[in-house]
């Protein structure tokens, strides 16, 4: 393949994406607004909770504001997910920067 | 002290070091796989954006001994880049350990940047010799360019897998800048060289 036609597909293939999901990486982060963290519940309890609903945790940690964890999914999708730190609710998964579940 | 710096064996040793750190940590365990994908991606971006970065200091500063060392030994720079990348793959397909999983991600725009800048990490890896310069002749050139392409797809690989685009950005201007102003340096001697047939004439 020419440079040319290598630097255009590559390109195509950008378009395409932005336009299938604008900014999709912007989205795939998230923003808690929880109060002070002597409210929040603690992470090992969101972690043993996940772990009865059948995720496997790789890691977690605070990550504006939210808890972000690292995992697998019941349905075996590897996801960063991120829970409210009050109501442990989840507000986002993505896989891979692609965003399959958004509260 | 200067001759060891013209040791072709050491430079593979150095560039090798922490792919061994690596090895390793993930050998004592296994569970580390997942951390260790982040580490591994970085060392491969950043020898290959070194080893890209040698024309165009070239072309800005004019000749310097540092950059006649580094042009010497890109290809290992190149060579190391690829086996950084190899090793980051390796351990995305531990960490994943699932053929259905992997291939279900392997179409995710993230994920399938990284495996077509693979590819052509390897294609020029596999040509990384003297007879396949010999052998490819002009398309040996040609083959190499398709590192820009490639810088392409891993710039957006590391924006769509975890959005730190200020991590990406701080490793990929410092390469854009320094192209633009190449190009610049090459437009204006093309330009100063016309004026001067003009005169000529
Ligand atoms: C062969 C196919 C590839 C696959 C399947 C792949 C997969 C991944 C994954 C899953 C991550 C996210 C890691 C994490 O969340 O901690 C990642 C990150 C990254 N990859 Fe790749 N990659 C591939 C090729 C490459 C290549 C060839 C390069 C470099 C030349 C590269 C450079 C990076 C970098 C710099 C990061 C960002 C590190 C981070 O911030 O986590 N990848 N890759």
């Amino acid at each position: 393949m020419k440079f040319g036609q290598a630097m255009l597909a590559v390109a195509a293939a950008t378009a395409m994406q932005f336009s299938a999901s604008p900014a999709a990486f912007a989205t795939g982060k998230m923003k808690c607004d929880a109060g002070p963290q002597s409210g929040w519940k603690s992470r090992t309890d969101l972690e043993s909770k996940l772990k009865k609903d059948g995720w496997t945790v790789k890691k977690s940690k605070v990550d504006g504001g939210c808890y972000e964890v690292y995992g697998v999914t019941p349905e075996g999708q590897n996801v960063e997910a991120y829970f409210h730190p009050v109501t442990m609710e989840k507000l986002l998964v993505s896989q891979r920067g692609k965003v399959i579940f958004k509260k | 002290m200067l001759r060891i710096l013209k040791n072709p064996r050491l430079i593979w040793l150095v560039l090798a070091i922490p792919g061994i750190a690596m090895v390793a940590g993930f050998v004592r365990d296994p569970v580390t796989a997942f951390d260790l994908i982040h580490p591994s991606g970085e060392y491969s971006v950043r020898l290959m954006i070194v080893a890209m970065m040698i024309s165009p200091l070239r072309a800005v500063l004019g000749r310097r001994s540092w950059l006649d060392w580094l042009l010497a030994h890109r290809r290992a720079l190149g060579v190391a880049a690829f086996g950084y990348g190899a090793l980051h793959l390796a351990f995305y397909l531990y960490d994943m350990g699932d053929w259905g999983m992997i291939a279900e991600e392997a179409v995710i725009f993230s994920i399938w940047t990284g495996y077509a800048a693979m590819l052509i990490f390897a294609a020029m890896a596999a040509t990384s010799n003297a007879a396949s310069q010999r052998m490819l002749k002009a398309n040996w050139k040609r083959l190499q360019r398709l590192v820009y392409p490639a810088a392409v797809l891993i710039a957006l690989h590391w924006l769509y897998v975890d959005g730190e685009w200020e991590a990406m950005l701080a490793h990929f201007v410092p390469l854009l800048v320094l192209e633009i102003i190449r190009v610049v340096l090459m437009l204006k001697r093309r330009s100063a060289r016309r004026a001067k047939h003009a005169m000529v004439n």
